[in-house]
């Protein structure tokens, strides 16, 4: 064995024998990726309205709501997943899709938000008439699993 | 003899003459009656047109109040007062607010959204510092949010701008009305739209030689508004008796009053006419019409006789002569006591100087506005139909970038470092995530309406256009990456038709061998020159497309260089698609639109559309950083800390004609432009004379870090900027920079030791194996 290799071998045991290394901080990196943060209420209760519109087919008011959160938290990739919801509902596949991926955009590693947002632009692809489009979605979603 | 006829029974010759005359006095009467009913219809339609006409009214976005808004006690209380709100407690009253320590006491009044009417409500909101802390409504229950009532901050008037505060009857003070009777028609409500007896006196008045004085009712001063040439001829005059009387046959005493009282004529404020009492209370006294005084009352009734001649505030020796005049023939005529009129005659004029705004504090944004929505409504109905337009400017957004633009200017003009004073400047800021415009500014006299060069003065965008040349190259991750050299040597780009284009570098110095981002960062015309013309113009001009711009752009080689010219908008959209992450959202002015009722119309929502793949984008940021870290831009760190990451770039064009920085922080992107009008040559740069605007600005706004998602094909490495080889924490000076996955550079620098390399390369390997493992 050279000593590379057992230069690397031992690296590698290093590494393993190391706890998982934490989620970067926030900066002075300006690379780093955000921690996920969780909602403020002026949101939450945004969300709630939208949600109670969208069920009752006011999806004009609906979007309303959400783009009104999405000017208080832009980042929050639930909002615009929500907005490409209603776009969905309003019929607007184009914009539903571009929603669901600058949900996607701002997912970090939650890949169950991902695969959502996959989803989404399947069904949204699917309204359009292109089939292929649809299954290469889905395939990147499962991709996810 | 009897004349031989064909038809009828015989008649005498000598009735010929009576059938003429009477034929005669048929047709004059028919002409007449033809005449009457044509002036019916016009004062009919004029009046029925001039009731109802309304403005529509923009508002400015409201502020929605919650625990963790960046909002000073200050900031609010100023938007409150500003949209006539009282400090002060007063019971049972609405449109009052009252500090309390560090909270502030709202009685909000109701107003309509386009997503539904908001009841009056009690708000108490805690501040610290600069910010919010806690909304509670009046049990003390905290809120989530809540979000007050929009500025009023302009409209859209009919053809001769015109403005309204439409007033009913009973809203206006009864001694106001006393007052306009006593002084212009004391027999208001007894004639039937003409005063003989006054008539009589005014020619009573004109042949004792004091000129031709008056004599108009009421009625016939209405009248002589509805037309737009102001003729003062006998026929004129007989016109105006006419429909005077017609109008009196149509319409009730009040509803004459009331119009008259919306229609009056009392001055000029600017670009804006004042029509109206409620117009004027506001112009001349700052306070709606219900609450002027006697004395105040008066002033404005004095100003019927002649606005310009009686105005207050240019005037005051005669307006005050004239109020006395107007309280005198009041009491004369009993209207009010002796007590009051001594005390109203003793009063001083009162007037606020309020400084003349025109029809809008921000002409600039309001006129974006107007065109947005000229897309989608036609003229007569937008200055007609009392519209509710609510936009997304930002009062405080605004007023800041006002100011700044202001405040660099004439320090400018004082130094002339850069030319003769008469620099003028244009800035947009909009949200970087939505598209939304919160401020327009169109040149250094913010108030005045006239060129709006935000909008419209396309200026050559020299540097400016760079980073999309960069963006384009590193789309192609196997050719480009941060660290490729670029080949700042001598470049002369042949073209068959045209002469040899051979561009040069700022400091005219040739640099040699440069690592793409240093090339961008130190804004290399030459290196860049070549990188785009290897790229091919047309393909940098197809990201220029994809970015936004809709402008033709001629696929000449000069244009690499920023040879076309563009309007500081356009430019903030194409800087917008980078902002957001490679999601293009065209820029927006307007939300909504309502009737005047508060029924909503129409929304515009927002739109997004993913432009360029995320990786570029987050490389091409990266790059920018690296302006602001160290290069063109550096002096942002006189007003920015580190920390908050600025995107930008400098632009200077030919001869330094025109200084441009264009830059974006997490919240917040913002476009300044600083030239002379008659384009003159300058010894303008970005960097000195666009730069330090921005700074102003952003500093002002407390910006929020810059810091994009790293998309999933991207990976940061860190790299020794001396070799551009992988460095580790041992090496001076080390960056983490980004790379797309696969393409950072394997060999690692002198400084960097073989195990922490290796080490540091393994941790990132397991890291996002790791993170697939746990799905986090």
């Amino acid at each position: 064995m050279s000593p590379r290799t057992i230069v690397l071998a031992l690296a590698l045991v290093a590494a393993c024998a190391s706890p998982p290394p934490p989620e970067p901080g926030p900066p002075p990196s300006p690379f780093s990726t955000l921690p996920p943060h969780p909602e403020t209420p002026a949101v939450a209760s945004l969300i709630d309205n939208a949600r109670l519109d969208f069920q009752a087919g006011r999806y004009a008011n609906a979007a309303a709501s959400l783009e009104r959160a999405v000017r208080i938290e832009p980042r929050n990739p639930r909002l615009w997943q929500e907005l490409a919801r209603v776009r969905l509902s309003q019929r607007d596949f184009a914009q539903a899709e571009s929603c669901a991926q600058r949900s996607s955009s701002w997912a970090g590693s939650d890949n169950a938000l991902r695969y959502e947002n996959w989803q989404l632009i399947a069904k949204a692809r699917e309204e359009r008439g292109d089939s292929a489009g649809a299954k290469a979605a889905l395939d990147s979603a499962e991709r996810l699993r | 003899m009897f004349r031989r006829r064909i038809f009828g029974s015989p008649q005498p010759q000598g009735s010929r003459f009576w059938r003429v005359f009477r034929l005669s006095v048929l047709t004059v009467a028919l002409l007449g009656a033809g005449f009457v009913a044509y002036l019916d219809f016009r004062v009919r339609n004029e009046f029925e047109g001039r009731r109802f006409a309304l403005p529509a009214r923009i508002y400015a976005q409201p502020i929605e109040l919650r625990a963790g808004l960046k909002l000073s006690l200050a900031d609010v209380a100023d938007e409150l007062r500003e949209n006539g709100y009282r400090e002060g407690f007063r019971e049972g009253e609405a449109s009052w607010y009252q500090k309390d320590g560090d909270a502030l006491e709202i009685a909000e009044r109701p107003f309509v959204f386009w997503d539904g009417p908001q009841g009056e409500r009690r708000l108490r909101v805690t501040f610290s510092g600069k910010s919010v802390v806690r909304v509670q409504d009046q049990l003390g229950q905290e809120l989530p949010l809540a979000r007050l009532e929009p500025l009023p901050i302009g409209g859209i008037y009919p053809g001769n701008n015109q403005d309204r505060v439409l007033v009913r009857l009973k809203q206006v003070p009864p001694e106001l009305v006393l007052e306009l009777l006593a002084t212009e028609d004391r027999a208001f409500y007894s004639h039937h739209g003409f005063d003989l007896r006054a008539i009589a006196r005014a020619v009573w008045s004109l042949v004792r030689g004091h000129g031709l004085q008056g004599g108009s009712t009421l009625t016939q001063q209405l009248v002589k508004n509805f037309f737009l040439t102001p003729e003062r001829t006998l026929s004129r005059k007989l016109t105006e008796l006419v429909m005077a009387v017609l109008l009196e046959a149509h319409y009730s005493k009040e509803e004459i009053l009331e119009t008259y009282l919306n229609e009056i004529y009392l001055g000029q404020d600017r670009d804006r006419a004042i029509h109206g009492v409620g117009l004027g209370a506001e112009h001349y006294f700052a306070k709606p019409v219900e609450h002027l005084t006697l004395a105040e009352s008066a002033t404005l009734v004095a100003l019927v006789k002649g606005p310009s001649l009686y105005d207050p505030v240019r005037h005051p020796q005669k307006a005050l002569e004239r109020r006395n005049l107007v309280l005198r023939e009041t009491r004369d005529v009993g209207s009010i006591t002796l007590e009051q009129y001594a005390q109203a005659r003793g009063a001083p004029l009162g007037v606020t100087t309020k400084p003349a705004t025109g029809t809008s504090p921000h002409p600039a944004f309001v006129e974006l506005v107007y065109r947005h929505l000229r897309r989608d409504y036609d003229e007569a109905d937008l200055r007609s139909e009392g519209l509710r337009i609510f936009t997304t400017l930002d009062p405080r957004v605004q007023a800041r970038a006002e100011a700044a633009l202001d405040k660099r200017l004439a320090q400018f003009d004082r130094e002339k470092r850069f030319g003769d004073p008469g620099l003028e400047g244009a800035i947009v800021v909009t949200d970087s995530q939505t598209g939304e415009v919160q401020a327009l500014v169109g040149g250094r006299d913010v108030k005045y309406r006239g060129f709006n060069r935000a909008l419209d003065a396309a200026r050559p965008v020299g540097s400016l256009l760079k980073p999309a040349i960069y963006l384009t190259a590193l789309a192609d991750p196997a050719k480009y990456n941060l660290l490729t050299p670029l080949d700042d040597g001598p470049f002369v780009w042949k073209s068959r038709g045209a002469p040899d284009w051979a561009p040069a570098n700022f400091d005219r110095q040739y640099h040699g061998a440069v690592p793409l981002r240093i090339a961008l960062a130190q804004s290399y015309n030459v290196a860049t020159a070549r990188l785009g013309t290897d790229l091919g113009v047309s393909h940098v001009l197809g990201t220029v497309q994809r970015l936004g711009i809709e402008h033709e752009m001629l696929p000449y080689a000069s244009t690499l260089l920023g040879a076309v010219d563009l309007a500081p908008l356009e430019v903030a959209q194409m800087y917008q698609t980078i902002a957001s992450g490679g999601f293009r959202a065209p820029l927006r002015a307007i939300r909504e639109v309502t009737t005047q009722d508060g029924k909503p119309l129409k929304r515009y929502p927002l739109a997004v559309e993913q432009a360029i793949p995320p990786e570029p984008i987050y490389l091409i940021t990266a790059a920018m950083q690296g302006v602001v870290r160290e290069g063109t831009g550096q002096s942002l760190k006189n007003w920015l800390p580190p920390e908050i990451a600025v995107a930008g770039k400098t632009g200077t064009t030919d001869e330094q004609r025109d200084a441009w920085f264009a830059g974006f922080t997490g919240d917040r992107l913002a476009i300044v432009w600083i030239g002379y009008d008659d384009n003159r040559a300058a010894r303008l740069t970005g960097a000195a004379a666009a730069l330090p605007v921005w700074g102003d600005l952003m500093a002002s706004l407390d910006p929020e870090p810059l810091a994009l998602p790293k998309p999933e094909g991207v990976e940061n490495v860190l790299i020794d900027p001396k070799s551009g080889l992988r460095a580790d924490s041992g090496c001076d000076g080390a960056l983490e920079l980004p790379f797309m996955n696969g393409t950072a550079p394997v060999e690692r620098a002198p400084c960097a030791s073989a195990i922490s390399t290796a080490v540091d390369s393994v941790k990132q390997t397991t890291k996002s194996w790791w993170q697939k493992l746990w799905k986090r």
